[in-house]
């Protein structure tokens, strides 16, 4: 059976993993708090935050290998909250690949089904299926240390898909390659993950790699979802500054201020900068001290007169296609502004930024967005 | 050119370079000369009692005490070694000491790991209030338990029995410490991942664990072999038959109260040590380095 065929194998109409109100303890730490999360099939989710937010802590739990302290888990429509690990039908790909160093490619790969009790013959046969399926098929007889970091990747990842398990749970599995191998391996992982159809759980805290890959993002700060939703929306509707400075590189510019002016006339007026808002309306009244956000690419070098703030360019990294001027404000503070490549900018050189009320964000004191409507 | 391997072909420099120790590189010529001068007294300290035994051993009694002493007798005399091997139960003492030593060895690699896994990787309650207990026992030396533990050998039946040289020494609780700390030194993915792939805890045990703490394994059997090898104390209270005597004992008999034969001992010293050492040299090449190579990314 090819592991595109045994995705019928799985219950279409219950969600692939479901947690309700999960919380861990360990002591005095609250690693994770009321997380409730529902998964559907096929679905590649990723939880994403900065390290110690509770997303591997997490994976642990649905994985059986840790305990939940309080809350429910159900793969496949089943309670597993006191189900073994290897009996909770998931498969593991860990952050350090986690091979088994004295065992072959071959016979780390076909490890599960050894322990399933699998006939020798069936084993080969699906070890050859997966292994082509990763292209690992000419390293079948090597040891773990003798293959490079990719292709240990791999090994670790055609080990968890040979017994088709109801989800992958993915902990952080390109963060031990080289830049170059993590790009060229995210899009293998997507494409397989396409070609397999199967329910993906993935952890990570490169947030590049959640906009790339992920149907959904959970966004996780101090054990608490913090926002889930496409990446788009995330990125573009941020459910707070956190999320709004934690997603996109550079991370949005914040600016504190206060709403003046009533009607036509309201605008946000901080310290170093001043923002029409125009035809935008904000549900806050006159004078609520508020956060604007604004991420480079919404800001731009403008002309004369239309200008919502001047500043002086600080340094500029080019990154190839644009550039990334760092401008410093009135007030002191600093600002990141995308510029195109070809833009010459010099270090000292005064400009003016512009943007427009569509592309900016509001949140009240507590960081949280307030609705805005056109 | 062609190089000639003669040294007065070098130069000076390479010369010295060729005869300077690694990790010695740069040093001055003292202080090559002092380390060199370490290691040649090192190797006398250790080589010397050997080569007196070996002396010893091929002198005839009476020639034992010269003095000035003689290093290497003019004629070697094989009578020390023809009255153990034709006139004693020598080869039944090695014999017995092999089969004792060697069913410790297994027992104790097999339940040390068992212990040391749990200690180190299973989570139960009071585990390391129990592990502080076994050590605790560590801390008692044998002679403070040696006449219990005759009296509970006694009242079993087990005395002059190999039993009541077999079981004693299981109890040993180094074997549990060292096993610990081999295996806490295993990351928990590798058994995490066993775990998620269907392995039992046994499994884990066996098809994991022992496989990569091998070394640890290796060390634990050459230092039992060599206690057990050695033992003398307990296999003299525990057995009195000289059938199941064992070599420490064995030759210990050879003495009487008013001679003992120094040429019988040195030859039967030598003779022990040669089983001893192939041991060793067959466990020696499981002593492999990195048996933890590509398991993890470094």
């Amino acid at each position: 059976m090819t592991a595109e065929e045994n995705v019928q194998r799985v219950r279409p109409d219950a969600a692939a993993i479901e947690c309700i109100e999960v919380s861990k303890r360990y002591g005095e730490v609250t690693a994770l708090e009321s997380f409730t999360l529902e998964i559907a099939q096929k679905e590649l989710v990723v939880l994403l935050g900065p390290s110690g937010c509770g997303k591997s802590t997490l994976l642990k739990i649905i994985a059986g290998l840790e305990d939940a302290s309080e809350g429910d888990i159900y793969i496949d429509g089943a309670l597993v909250n006191y189900v073994t690990p290897k009996n909770r039908d998931v498969a593991m790909v860990f952050q350090n690949y986690a091979l088994y160093p004295h065992l072959r490619v071959r016979d780390n790969i076909g490890f599960p089904l050894k322990m399933r009790r699998v006939k020798r013959e069936d084993i080969r046969t699906r070890v050859a299926e997966v292994a082509r399926l990763v292209e690992l098929e000419d390293h079948l007889g090597k040891y773990p240390e003798h293959l490079s970091g990719g292709q240990r990747q791999r090994v670790a990842l055609a080990r968890a898909m040979i017994r088709n398990p109801v989800a992958f749970l993915m902990d952080e599995p390109l963060s031990n390659l080289d830049a170059q191998l993590r790009t060229q391996t995210r899009d293998e992982l997507l494409r397989l993950h396409r070609r397999v159809e199967r329910t993906t759980v993935y952890v990570t805290h490169d947030q590049v790699e959640a906009m790339t890959m992920a149907d959904r993002i959970v966004v996780m700060r101090h054990g608490r979802i913090q926002q889930v939703g496409p990446p788009q929306e995330v990125y573009r509707r941020p459910a707070n500054a956190f999320v709004a400075t934690f997603v996109g590189s550079p991370q949005m510019n914040l600016f504190a201020g206060r709403l003046v002016g009533a009607e036509v006339e309201r605008r946000f007026a901080g310290s170093a900068l001043e923002v029409g808002l125009g035809h935008v309306r904000l549900d806050a009244p006159e004078g609520t001290e508020l956060t604007l956000g604004v991420r480079p690419e919404d800001l731009q070098v403008v002309g004369d007169g239309e200008d919502v703030v001047a500043g002086v360019v600080e340094f500029v990294e080019s990154v190839g296609a644009d550039a990334y001027a760092h401008v410093v404000l009135a007030d002191g503070s600093t600002c990141i502004v995308r510029t195109p490549g070809s833009m010459v900018l010099s270090d000292g050189e005064r400009v003016r930024l512009g943007t427009h009320p569509d592309r900016v964000h509001f949140f009240d004191t507590d960081g949280v967005r307030i609705p805005m409507a056109a | 050119m062609t190089r000639s391997v003669y040294p007065g072909s070098y130069s000076r420099p390479t010369l010295r370079r060729l005869i300077t120790p690694r990790g010695l590189e740069g040093a001055s010529p003292a202080t090559t000369a002092v380390s060199y001068g370490v290691v040649v007294v090192a190797c006398l300290v250790t080589i010397g009692p050997f080569f007196y035994l070996l002396s010893s051993s091929l002198k005839p009694d009476a020639s034992l005490f010269q003095y000035p002493p003689v290093w290497i007798p003019s004629h070697l005399y094989w009578g020390n070694y023809a009255h153990l091997l034709f006139h004693t139960e020598f080869l039944r003492w090695v014999a017995n000491t092999f089969l004792v030593a060697g069913v410790v060895t297994c027992a104790k690699v097999l339940f040390d790991s068992m212990a040391g896994y749990a200690f180190a990787k299973m989570r139960f309650p009071f585990r390391n209030a129990l592990f502080v207990v076994v050590l605790m026992t560590l801390m008692i030396p044998f002679s403070a338990i040696l006449i219990p533990l005759f009296f509970i050998v006694r009242d079993l039946h087990l005395l002059n029995t190999y039993w009541a040289l077999i079981l004693p020494p299981l109890a040993n609780p180094i074997g549990i410490f060292m096993m610990r700390t081999f295996i806490e030194g295993l990351p928990s993915d590798l058994e995490n991942a066993a775990r998620l792939d269907g392995a039992s805890e046994f499994a884990i045990y066996w098809r994991l664990i022992l496989p990569l703490v091998k070394p640890g394994l290796v060390v634990l059997a050459v230092f039992t072999f060599l206690i057990q090898y050695t033992s003398f104390l307990w296999p003299l209270v525990a057995v009195s038959s000289t059938n199941l005597e064992v070599v420490t004992v064995g030759l210990a008999g050879q003495s009487s109260i008013s001679q003992v034969d120094y040429g019988i001992y040195s030859a039967g010293a030598l003779m022990a040590l040669v089983p001893i050492t192939l041991v060793f040299l067959f466990l020696q090449r499981f002593f492999i380095a990195g048996s933890l190579a590509g398991a993890l990314k470094q």
